[in-house]
Order: C-alpha cells, then sequence, then structure tokens
C-alpha cells in the first residue's frame, strides 16, 4: 500500500466520478511517535493534496509538451497512457476548435486571436494557430470564457432531500439527486451558461449533510456521469426556524385556531448552535485522532507479536517443559493451573466506526469544506472564535447577511463568503433582515474571497444566477470578481479547480462562447459547452 | 398607443394558434365535411345503416343512407349525436356558489366558470358536447345553470348553447353540512340555519313561499324572487340534486305542494336520483324527470343511498323520462358512454341507452333544438365510435363540435 | 346613498381630475444637465444631450443647446433616464391599503394610507424609482382609488388616479361575501348598473380602471366586463396572459404586469413579452415592500433576457407607465414642461450592471450625487 503513496491515481479507475481521493488511512509507519498523532495526521492531509497538485502537474506537462512540439494527431486515442479519471462518458467523440477573438483564461488573464481543441470532453490544446482535424467542427466566436458555476445551488436535488431537516453529516446529497423532472429546468440553466453547480439538501436542518458537486447536464442523466464530486462539502445552517409543528388552541367561540409552532430564532438559539458545529468539528478531531493513534498502536502491537512469536518458536522445546512441570506443580498442589500472561495477549481494540464522525474528521481535516449558512454579525463572530483553533478547518459561509462586520477577519483567514443577491423585501422579519444587495462588493473591497450562488433553496433560481450577479454588480462588487465569483474562484473553493472554472490544457471543455464581454447586460451567450458537448447552440436563443 | 398598419394587425391574428382565439371569436369550421359510418344513430329513432352524414356551416344538412365511402373519407363504425350531460361537474369547485345565503337564485354560474380548464377538453374527447353547468351545490338554492358546447371558442359566452337552462338546488345533506348553530358568538357566516334536512326542506319552502307572497306585491319584492317565479309558473325548470330516496320524496311533495298553491305547472328534474328506483310511483304521478350518477360497482352512493343497477331499465319501463351523467370530468373517471353501457347491462335497451344520453336530457333543459339528434338543420355535434357504441369493448375515436372535426379518429 | 354624498363631498375639495400642483420656488436658478446618453422615456434615446431645468420643470431637451449662462452645469459621463415609476406598490402604507371588513369601498383613497417620511421610499429612491402607484388591496371587490406619488418629499402627483377592481380569486372568500365569481360580477355588475361616485365616473371612462386578475378565465372575463360597461384602464396581472393576448389587445386595455421573483417560470415572462410585441403597452408592478425595489428593473432584465427589446423594457418602466396610471402629462419621460425627475446612471438602466449615481426629483438632487 505504502509503495502506491505517490501517484495512485493516475491509474486507478476513477471512484464515483471523483478525482478526489478516498480518504485512506495509510500513513507513513516510519514516524515513530504515537503520541503526535497531530502531526500524523497533517502529513495525512498534505499527502492527499500534494498528490492533487502532482497529478494536475503530469497532466499538464504531459499536454503541453504534446501540444507544443510532438506532431501527434491531437485525439483522445493519442494518450494512451494517460486515463484521465472521471472523464465525462461523452458517446460523442467529436472534436471542436474554437476560434476566439478573444479568450478568457480565467478573469485578468486574456489572450487575443486563440483558438481551443476540445476532444473527449476535455481542452487538449490552447493556441494562436491549431490546425482543424479531420471531421472536426469549427466554431467561431467574439468571446470564450468559462462557463458558470453556481456554489449554492439545489438544482436536480429531489424536494424530499430538500425538505429534510434532519440531515445526518454523513448523508449525501448525491445520492437523493432527481435529475429527471428538472430536465427543463437544466436547460434553463444552462441557457443562462451555469453548467455546473454545488447543490445541497437539508438547507433547513442544522446538519445538512455532504453536498455534491454536479454538472448540469441534461443528458447525461445517470448521477454517475453527473456528478463530478459527492462529497464536495459538508454544509450546516445556524439561526433558521425549523417548523415545530402546529398546535391548536381552543377559542372561546369553541373553535379552534391553529397556531404556528415556528419561532423565529433568538439570540440564545444562535448561541447554541455556533456551539454545536464548533463541537462537531472538535468531534470529528477526536474521531481522526482515535482513528490514527489505533492504527499505530495495532502495528505496535503485531510488531510485538511477531517478535513474540519468533522468540516462541526458538525456544519452544522449553517452554513446553516449563509449562508442564507448572501444570504438574499445579496439580499436585490441588490448585488450578493459571496460564501467564503476555502484554501481546491485549490487541489495541479498534474505534467503533462511525460514519458520521467520519465525515466530521474529514472536515477538521481539511480534507473537504465545511459550508456554514449563517447570518448574523454575532453568530459569524461566535463561529469565527470557535472554529479559530482548528487549523486545518475550512470554512465556507453562506449567506453571510451581516458578514461585513467581520470583514477584516475573513479577509486574514481567506474564509470564502458564498453571497446570496437576493430580492427581499422588508416586511419579513427574519436571519436576512441585514441583508443588502452592496454586501458582495463590500465584502470584496474587504479582500474577502466572495462567491456567488442562488441560495440553495430553490431549483429554479439557478439560471437567474448571471443577472444576480449583475446585480451585485450594479450594487458595486467589481466586474472581474463578479466572474471570478462564478468560475474559478467557486471551483477552487470546491477543490474541482482542476476540473472547471478557466479554459485551460487539460480541463473539461465547459465554456461559453459569447458575442461579447461576460456579464454585460446585453451580450448574448451563442453556444455553451458542458462536458466538451455544445448543449446550447444559437438555435436554441 | 403605437399606431398598429393592418399588416402588422394580421401579422399578430396570423401568429396565434387557433385554439387560444379571444373573445366570440367563431371558430371557422370546414365548409362542407361528410362523415361515413357502418351505423348511424340518428337518435330521432332510426339508424341508418351505411350512411353519410352531410355537414355545412356547422349544421347537419343531410344524411344519405347508401353511401360508399372513398379510401380518403372519414368513415368508422358507428356515429352517434354528440352526448348531453347534464350533471358534467364543470366548475372551479368553491368558487361556483355564492355561500353568503342560502338561497341565491340569481347566481349565474357561467360567470365562474374557467374556459382554460381541462375537464372541457376530457368531456369532449369522450363525445360529450353539450353539458350543463350547475353552481355547486352547498346552497338550498344555489342559483341558474347554463348548457354550453365543451369545445369551440374560449369563450363562454360563445360556447352558450342557452343560459338560464334551470334553477339549480340541493336537497339533502349537503347544503346544511357547513353550516353550524352559533354556540355563544357567531363566528362566520356558517352560523346559521339551516344545519339539519328539515332546515333545507323549511329553505326551500320558506323561498317558494316568499315568491307567492311577492308576486303581486312589489312591496315585497326580493333578490332571486323573478327568477322563483320563473321556476314556479314551470319557465324555467327545477334542478334539484336529491341522492336518497327521503330526498326525492321531499322535492316531489314541495312540487305538489306548490301544485296546490296554484302553480302546478312547476317542472322538476331530479339530479343524482340514485334511489328514483324507489319512488317511481311518485315521479311519475308528477311527471318528474331523473338524472342518475354515475354507476358503482357496490351501489352505495352519498347519503348512503342505493343506485341499484337495473334503476334506469326500471325508470324508464314506467315512462320516467330519464338521462345519465357521468359527474366525471377529471382524469381516470368513467365517460358518459360507459354510463349508458352499465345502463344497458342493468336491462336498458340500446335505444333507451342512446337516448338518456342525447336527446332526453337535450329535452330536460329545453335544447333539444339545437343538440340531442341527428336531424337535418341540427349543430352538427357528432360522437365517431369505433364499434356498436354502449359497449364496454368500444369507444368513442372521434368527434366534430359544430362542424369540426375536433378530434380526428384517423390521427 | 352614502357614496354618493361622499362623491360629491370629495369632488368639492377636488374639482374633477386636476392634479395637485407642484409647489415650485419662486425663484430659482436654472440647471443644465448633460449626459452622453439620454433616454427619453418613450423608446427613443439622444447622445450628448442637454437638459435644462427650472423651476423643477424640464424646459429645454436636445442634443445641441447651449447652457445659459448662470446656469448650474451638471455633467454626467454615462447614461440619464426619466425616473422609474412603479404601478402597484404598498410602500409607507403596509397593511393599510387592505381594508377587509367591506369590500365595496369606490371612495376610499389610498393616498391617505401613506406615510410620506417612510424609509421605504428612500428605498425605492436608491434604485431610481422616482414615482409610483399606492394601490388599495385587489382582495376587494372595488378597492378604492390608487394614488400616485413621488417618493421624495410625499408630494402627490394624482390624488385619484384608477379604480381599483378586484376580479381574480384574491377578492373570493371562505367566510364572508364574495365567495364565489359568480357573486363577485353580480355585485360588480350591481354597482356599476346604477353607478354613483366614483364607479360612475369609471364607467364613463374618465377614471381608469385597475383590474386585478390571476388567471385566463379573470382575464376575459375582465375584459368582457370592461367591455360591457366600456372601461378604460388596465388589468393587473400578466402571468396567464400569453394565452389571451389578442384579446386584450382587442380590449384597448393596458396591462400592469406582475412582478417576477428570482427563478420566475419562463411562462410569467414569455407573456409580457407576447403582450409587449403584440403592441400592448404594459408597465410593471412592483409589490414592494413585500419585494425588494431592484425587483422592478430585475423583472425586466428577465424579459430583455428572454426577447424584451431594451428600448420597450425602458419605456414599461417609464413613459409607458406614465401613460397607464394617467400622469403621462407630469412624468416619465424627459421632455418640455414635465416634472424634472431624473436618474443618473453609470450605464445602461437596463441593464442591473448598473449603478444609480445620483437621483433628481422636481430638480432637487434627493439621492446620491455629491449630497
Amino acid at each position: 500500500m505504502t509503495g502506491s503513496a505517490d501517484l495512485p491515481l493516475l491509474s486507478d479507475p476513477p471512484s464515483y466520478g471523483t478525482g478526489r481521493p478516498p480518504f485512506q488511512c495509510e500513513f507513513p509507519i516510519a514516524i515513530a511517535n504515537p503520541a503526535d498523532t497531530n502531526r500524523l495526521s497533517l502529513t495525512g492531509v498534505t499527502r492527499v493534496r500534494r498528490i492533487k497538485r502532482m497529478r494536475s502537474k503530469v497532466i499538464w506537462s504531459s499536454l503541453v509538451s504534446l501540444a507544443c512540439g510532438l506532431s501527434v494527431s491531437p485525439m483522445g486515442s493519442a494518450f494512451p497512457g494517460l486515463e484521465l479519471p472521471g472523464a465525462p462518458a461523452s458517446e460523442d467523440p467529436a472534436v471542436y476548435v474554437i476560434r476566439a477573438e478573444k479568450l478568457i483564461e480565467r478573469p485578468g488573464v486574456v489572450h487575443e486571436n486563440t483558438s481551443v481543441l476540445i476532444s473527449d470532453g476535455r481542452i487538449l490544446e490552447i493556441g494562436p494557430d491549431i490546425a482543424l482535424p479531420d471531421g472536426a467542427t469549427e466554431l467561431k466566436g467574439a468571446v470564450v470564457c468559462a462557463s458558470f458555476i453556481d456554489p449554492w445551488s439545489a438544482l436536480g436535488v429531489d424536494n424530499g432531500v430538500l425538505a429534510d431537516t434532519k440531515m445526518a453529516e454523513s448523508a449525501r446529497t448525491a445520492d437523493g439527486l432527481n435529475l429527471f423532472d428538472v430536465d427543463h429546468l437544466f436547460q434553463e440553466a444552462l441557457r443562462a451558461g451555469v453548467t455546473s453547480a454545488r447543490v445541497q439538501g437539508g438547507w433547513q436542518g442544522k446538519v445538512c449533510g455532504l453536498g455534491a458537486f454536479v454538472r448540469l447536464d441534461p443528458t447525461l442523466n445517470d448521477p454517475k456521469h453527473a456528478v463530478l464530486l459527492p462529497d464536495a462539502d459538508l454544509a450546516m445552517s445556524v439561526g433558521h426556524s425549523v417548523n415545530r409543528g402546529a398546535t391548536f388552541q381552543r377559542m372561546g367561540d369553541g373553535t379552534f385556531q391553529m397556531i404556528s409552532g415556528d419561532r423565529p430564532t433568538d439570540v440564545f438559539d444562535r448561541v447554541s448552535e455556533i456551539e454545536a458545529v464548533v463541537s462537531s468539528v472538535e468531534a470529528g478531531e477526536a474521531y481522526r485522532r482515535a482513528e490514527v493513534e489505533y492504527k499505530f498502536k495495532l502495528k505496535e502491537w503485531q510488531e510485538a507479536i511477531a517478535e513474540k512469536q519468533e522468540e516462541l518458536e526458538d525456544d519452544f522445546k522449553k517452554a513446553k517443559k516449563d509449562r508442564d512441570k507448572k501444570v504438574k506443580k499445579a496439580k499436585e498442589d490441588g490448585k488450578e493451573h493459571k496460564e501467564s500472561k503476555y502484554k501481546e495477549d491485549k490487541k489495541p481494540r479498534e474505534p467503533k466506526f462511525n460514519e458520521d464522525k467520519a465525515a466530521l474528521a474529514r472536515v477538521a481535516e481539511g480534507e473537504i469544506p465545511l459550508v456554514v449558512e449563517v447570518h448574523r454579525s454575532s453568530a459569524i463572530r461566535n463561529l469565527l472564535a470557535g472554529t479559530e483553533r482548528f487549523s486545518r478547518l475550512r470554512l465556507v459561509i453562506a449567506g453571510g447577511s451581516e458578514a461585513l462586520s467581520c470583514a477584516e477577519d475573513l479577509a486574514e483567514r481567506g474564509i470564502p463568503v458564498i453571497v446570496w443577491p437576493s430580492l427581499r423585501g422588508t416586511t419579513k422579519k427574519d436571519e436576512f433582515t441585514g441583508a443588502t444587495l452592496s454586501l458582495a462588493g463590500e465584502l470584496a473591497a474587504a479582500g474577502v474571497p466572495v462567491l456567488l450562488g442562488s441560495g440553495g433553496r430553490d431549483a429554479d433560481t439557478t439560471r437567474d444566477l448571471p443577472l444576480l450577479a449583475q446585480l451585485a454588480v450594479g450594487h458595486g462588487l467589481e466586474k472581474e470578481q463578479a466572474l471570478e465569483a462564478l468560475t474559478i474562484g467557486a471551483a477552487r473553493a470546491f477543490d474541482v479547480a482542476d476540473r472547471v472554472g478557466s479554459v485551460e490544457l487539460g480541463k473539461d471543455a465547459d465554456l461559453l462562447i459569447l458575442d461579447g464581454m461576460p456579464l454585460e447586460p446585453f451580450t448574448k451567450i451563442q453556444y455553451v459547452f458542458c462536458g466538451g458537448r455544445p448543449a446550447v447552440t444559437p438555435e436554441d436563443n | 398607443m403605437i399606431p398598429l398598419t393592418e399588416a402588422l394587425l394580421a401579422a399578430i391574428t396570423a401568429s396565434v394558434p387557433a385554439p387560444t382565439l379571444p373573445v366570440a371569436v367563431e371558430a371557422t369550421p370546414v365548409a362542407e365535411m361528410s362523415v361515413y359510418a357502418d351505423a348511424v344513430y340518428t337518435g330521432a329513432g332510426e339508424t341508418i345503416e351505411n350512411a353519410m352524414v352531410v355537414i355545412a356551416d356547422g349544421k347537419i344538412t343531410a344524411i344519405t343512407p347508401g353511401a360508399e365511402p372513398g379510401d380518403e373519407d372519414l368513415h368508422v363504425a358507428a356515429i352517434t349525436p354528440g352526448m348531453v350531460d347534464l350533471s358534467a361537474r364543470i366548475y372551479p369547485d368553491g368558487y361556483s356558489v355564492e355561500e353568503t345565503e342560502e338561497v341565491t337564485p340569481w347566481i349565474r354560474v357561467d360567470l365562474s366558470l374557467d374556459p382554460f380548464s381541462r375537464d372541457w377538453d376530457r368531456q369532449l374527447r369522450n363525445g360529450v358536447t353539450s353539458v350543463v353547468a350547475s353552481p355547486y351545490d352547498n346552497n338550498c338554492i344555489g342559483g341558474l345553470s347554463v348548457a354550453l358546447k365543451t369545445g369551440g371558442s374560449n369563450s363562454i359566452e360563445a360556447r352558450t348553447i342557452k343560459s338560464n337552462v334551470a334553477l339549480r338546488g340541493a336537497i339533502g345533506s349537503q347544503p346544511s353540512s357547513k353550516n353550524h348553530p352559533a354556540f355563544g358568538r357567531p363566528t362566520d357566516f356558517y352560523s346559521r340555519r339551516p344545519t339539519t334536512r328539515m332546515g333545507v326542506e323549511w329553505t326551500w319552502r320558506k323561498a317558494m313561499y316568499d315568491a307567492l307572497q311577492a308576486e303581486g306585491d312589489k312591496e315585497r319584492a326580493f333578490d332571486g324572487l323573478p327568477q322563483l317565479l320563473q321556476a314556479l309558473n314551470g319557465d324555467l325548470p327545477v334542478f334539484v340534486q336529491a341522492w336518497a330516496t327521503q330526498d326525492i320524496r321531499t322535492a316531489v311533495f314541495l312540487k305538489e305542494e306548490m301544485a296546490g298553491e296554484g302553480k302546478p305547472n312547476m317542472q322538476l328534474i331530479i339530479d343524482a336520483g340514485a334511489e328514483a328506483w324507489r319512488e317511481i310511483d311518485f315521479l311519475v304521478r308528477t311527471g318528474t324527470a331523473v338524472v342518475l350518477p354515475p354507476y358503482r360497482a357496490s351501489g352505495r352512493t352519498t347519503d348512503g343511498a342505493f343506485f341499484a343497477a337495473d334503476c334506469a331499465a326500471k325508470l324508464d319501463e314506467a315512462g320516467v323520462p330519464v338521462a345519465l351523467s357521468s359527474h366525471n370530468a377529471k382524469a381516470g373517471g368513467e365517460t358518459l358512454g360507459q354510463q349508458a353501457a352499465h345502463a344497458r347491462r342493468g336491462g336498458l335497451s340500446f335505444d333507451s341507452a342512446l337516448a338518456a344520453v342525447t336527446i332526453n336530457p337535450a329535452r330536460m333543459v329545453g335544447i333539444d333544438d339545437r343538440v340531442g339528434s341527428i336531424e337535418v338543420g341540427k349543430d352538427a355535434d357528432l360522437a365517431l365510435w369505433n364499434g356498436t357504441p354502449f359497449e364496454l369493448t368500444s369507444r368513442v375515436v372521434g368527434v366534430v363540435l359544430d362542424g369540426e372535426l375536433v378530434n380526428d379518429p384517423r390521427k | 346613498m352614502l357614496n354618493g354624498l361622499l362623491a360629491v363631498a370629495l369632488a368639492a375639495i377636488f374639482p374633477g381630475d386636476t392634479d395637485i400642483p407642484s409647489p415650485t420656488a419662486a425663484v430659482e436658478r436654472m440647471t443644465a444637465f448633460q449626459a452622453k446618453l439620454v433616454h427619453t422615456g418613450d423608446g427613443s434615446s439622444i447622445e450628448d444631450c442637454v437638459i435644462l431645468v427650472k423651476g423643477g420643470v424640464i424646459t429645454q431637451v436636445g442634443a445641441n443647446i447651449k447652457v445659459p449662462s448662470g446656469a448650474e452645469l451638471i455633467v454626467h459621463d454615462g447614461a440619464l433616464s426619466p425616473g422609474l415609476i412603479a404601478l402597484q406598490s404598498e410602500d409607507g402604507a403596509v397593511g393599510e391599503l387592505n381594508e377587509s371588513t367591506r369590500t365595496v369601498m369606490p371612495e376610499a383613497e389610498a393616498r391617505y394610507a401613506f406615510n410620506p417620511e417612510h424609509k421605504d421610499f428612500s428605498r425605492a429612491l436608491g434604485v431610481g424609482i422616482t414615482t409610483l402607484v399606492l394601490a388599495p388591496s385587489p382582495r376587494s371587490l372595488i378597492g378604492g382609488r390608487t394614488a400616485v406619488v413621488k417618493t421624495s418629499g410625499g408630494r402627490v402627483v394624482k390624488p385619484a388616479a384608477q379604480l381599483m377592481l378586484g376580479l381574480s380569486s384574491d377578492a373570493l372568500n371562505r367566510n364572508k361575501f364574495p365567495t364565489s365569481y359568480a357573486g363577485a360580477m353580480g355585485e360588480l355588475e350591481k354597482q356599476f348598473s346604477n353607478p354613483e361616485g366614483s364607479v360612475s365616473r369609471a364607467a364613463g371612462g374618465s377614471l381608469p380602471v385597475l383590474m386585478d386578475v390571476n388567471d385566463r378565465a379573470e382575464t376575459l372575463r375582465a375584459i368582457a366586463f370592461a367591455a360591457r360597461f366600456d372601461l378604460k384602464g388596465a388589468l393587473y396581472g400578466s402571468y396567464w396572459a400569453e394565452d389571451v393576448v389578442p384579446a386584450i389587445k382587442e380590449s384597448g386595455l393596458d396591462v400592469v404586469c406582475t412582478p417576477f421573483n428570482v427563478g420566475e417560470g419562463s411562462r410569467g415572462i414569455r407573456s409580457v413579452v407576447g403582450l409587449s410585441k403584440a403592441g400592448v403597452r404594459i408597465g410593471f408592478g412592483l409589490e414592494a415592500p413585500d419585494r425588494h425595489p431592484e425587483s422592478l428593473r430585475f423583472g425586466v432584465a428577465l424579459c430583455v433576457r428572454d426577447g424584451l427589446s431594451p428600448s420597450a423594457g425602458m419605456k414599461a418602466l417609464t413613459g409607458d407607465a406614465a401613460a397607464i396610471a394617467g400622469v403621462s402629462g407630469r412624468v416619465g419621460r424627459i421632455a418640455r414642461g414635465l416634472d424634472a425627475d431624473l436618474v443618473l446612471w453609470s450605464a445602461d438602466p437596463v441593464a442591473l450592471s448598473s449603478t444609480v449615481k445620483a437621483v433628481y426629483i422636481d430638480g432637487k438632487l434627493v439621492h446620491g450625487g455629491n449630497q
């Protein structure tokens, strides 16, 4: 096992469409001090991340070399040794060459008159002069950029899962996808240029389970292909009043009146809910520590056993004699013979497996981000204070209506906020009371990484995300920051930056061909490439 | 306002698909059309084999026997008149009855109808081309029923065959079901009478006597008086829902009481008369017509009434005018044609079954001059069948409404 | 009877339909606005345009106008439009416009319901809305008369702009009159057959009506009702209009479109685009403060995304909206003699990414700028 630690994933078969390795407890045994579990697990984490980095580097370098020098036909089959994990299962091996007057690789990196070669769902070549391979389709456009990502969406999540208020930490939204009756919403989201999303069930609960990162391709109705990551994040929520069930009160005239069981969250609720979040992370950390300790104790024990075994085999006859003597003596004394005990008899006990704690452990170790929907400034402050000591925790704040008061702290710790620029009235008194449309712009100006999402409540809001982004721009967000939020920023926050979010070699071909700059009001989207396939063409608009 | 050129206006009109045509624009019928059938059941006492029904401008112009269809011609196994359902239950449930008062004879249900409801199309596709829509039976006297075509224009006005065809009401448990006595102080307008069968009958009788007293006395006039007087004088049939035998008796006795008060011409139609088979003598004595509810295998219906399978046959035999109804425009419900099949199994003759879904109901509400049979000069409303009508093995495969083939069996 | 008396009394206070005159300052300096692009509110635009304003009123508009000496010059490197107009709102009057105790109140006046200092108005100003229509609740059959007000200073542009009629199921109740369409229509017919006061002015066509409708059947019913009593005015409710566009077009009624939510279904958007393309005059309701005032522009942005021309969208927010509210002689366009309600935008006002830089009402800076 340990021998394959370097690059196990390039040749491994894809596991459920994700490029992320499932957590494996295979720490370098050479580290001797089992007490120092923190350091140990840290090594584990860095390993996981390193693998990811190296993998993309390898792809990158091999592709660059191919693209730059070798005159190899740029078809998928030209890379026999390179099996990419989780490649979109494309029935259509079509090759496209897109010639762009302006290619926005990522916000701020723009190339003039550049072409992009797409084959088998991936970007295989980017350069000024790409010859048109036989049978390839050539498309031209004024601007090409990465397609949009909704980092906070409900599209494709089954209604029951969305409404579930009792999600477990290990419950996966990926298992609650229902891609069938929302086909038209997928198509409309694609028309708006949104091709992937982080979807999350159970928004009304305190714990919302594991979110999934999905590609919005209505033709890929098999979740195995639509799901890029089945464990994009673990989400929790603070401050939402949950329906506690209605009661009936008898009125004076003999009739009954229904009394709503909802109670608006008060400050004490929020304090205890934040405490629950923090202690969950703590529990996850402890679980991981126990797991690692067990590994080492087991190893120690196995070594000791092996040692004793050898010893015993060497002196087998003597040992047998000694024992027979002891048995005999015991008989003479009329006592029962007691076998002597060895410390090696006591095998370390494996910690009881708990899938919820295992999920929390991954959060505590920063393997997946923790998304907490929280709005009030006091709650955000408490959350930031409570989580400060978890140095590897990757916190993402969703909503953050009053996050501006903690902007400095958020910026310093690099905690992204998924802003939901919603059009709320003022008549409802709820957690969103402090929300303004200028939040995104103000947070970004304070140096907080800002993402833009459609709120994760309704499946049909995802397609309006680009308009919401424009609204945020209208209220102070820089256009470039808005574009970054919708593309590479969202991809980075949920560990899919090696797949989507920018137009780069080796990445999935999720991109837009536009007749003007993205997020400009009157720019028309001409083509939307989703998984290397034109999911939207000018005929669709 | 932007001035619109004629061309632009024409373009707008042309771009609109036909079914969504607005107010009062009659769907232009195919000028002339012929439908061939192995058998044409005219509903006027004749069955013509191998006949051709010729239609022009929405009316039947000829029924030609012995016609040979060409390959291109529309040819089906059987043609019956488009069926008529007097109790079609096409209404937006809650909003079709004015419950503020329990007697509201002036309420016109046509103002509550939604021409875009899918219920219309379900009726039409099943061969029902005319229906009578009535206020929902939450009131004692609910208001005025209207006879309509089930398709064509989106305007209720244009669909109307005849408005105010009957004064609709209910006797039984339903009109009192939402009311309750006011314990302490009243909570809403349902804190009122009637709460019992006796109260319902009392409310009916009171309305009738109020009308009688106000007839010659302008000082006593009240809302709904003209409709009540029309009903008492026999100009407006009284269409009463009465499932159980006791409620049928109540209706009949009310009519007889009014006859004793000098109003012998009141016309009574019992709707949903499941237990009419128990009261044949009374029905015959008072010349009352009966609309039967849909068939139920168990016979058990609303208000505990037992609907005998041979009810239609018995009524028909005794000479009571009888009509069948499906009560159901919802998906999955049984069609009017199937109701006729059930009645046939209960012993009703074919001709009587045909009459019970066509000319009888049309006659009851006075629209038989336009619909209900295949006769020259009548509206070209036809149900086209793929076999002998009113057998469970055959069904309506095509429909002609006002001379327009709205459901083409060839497609 | 009482209605009649009330009408007479009110008519004495406010003879006819005359607007309340704007309080003009005695002597005021002329102000000149120079903007890169001016949307005039009637669908057209002028580049490098100068607008001269005196006494709160626009005195001259054009590309080649000399700014008189002594005039204060405001140069704006962006777009300028008339103040936006929302055709239905409860701003400053939440809960004060729904008189549920009686369903027929033709002489009720929305203008007596609002608090002119309410912060709802500054929220509206912040997104460029300078005029809005306060409408009685459509939960009544005849809810009363709408008022056209400005979002700053509580100025009433037109006190009795429209008569609000509730023809949708919202006006029907479960436990009080009316419970049925037939009952509701019967009552309305009764009121309009023997009209008094506001009703008689509406029946005569001198007071426009605003008829609340939800579905297609209600729309057709409203159109038939309007035709029967010769009513002029607008339908409020556009979601299902798609299927009855020709009937609406033929009726000559305008349409106040239902405000859109984020994630609005495509039918509602198609309906608005369809109405506009058929040449029906449209404007937008807002239903603030239940909704964010940016919903107004958001609705237009959704429609523009799905095929409405930006200029038609702009018209629906300004000139056409003013015409629907019956105040096109006062606001909604940038033309000589109209109130100087101006919004300075960073770019095209239809674009959500444009920012409001400054708002002027009656020539006075009321939001943004260098206040």
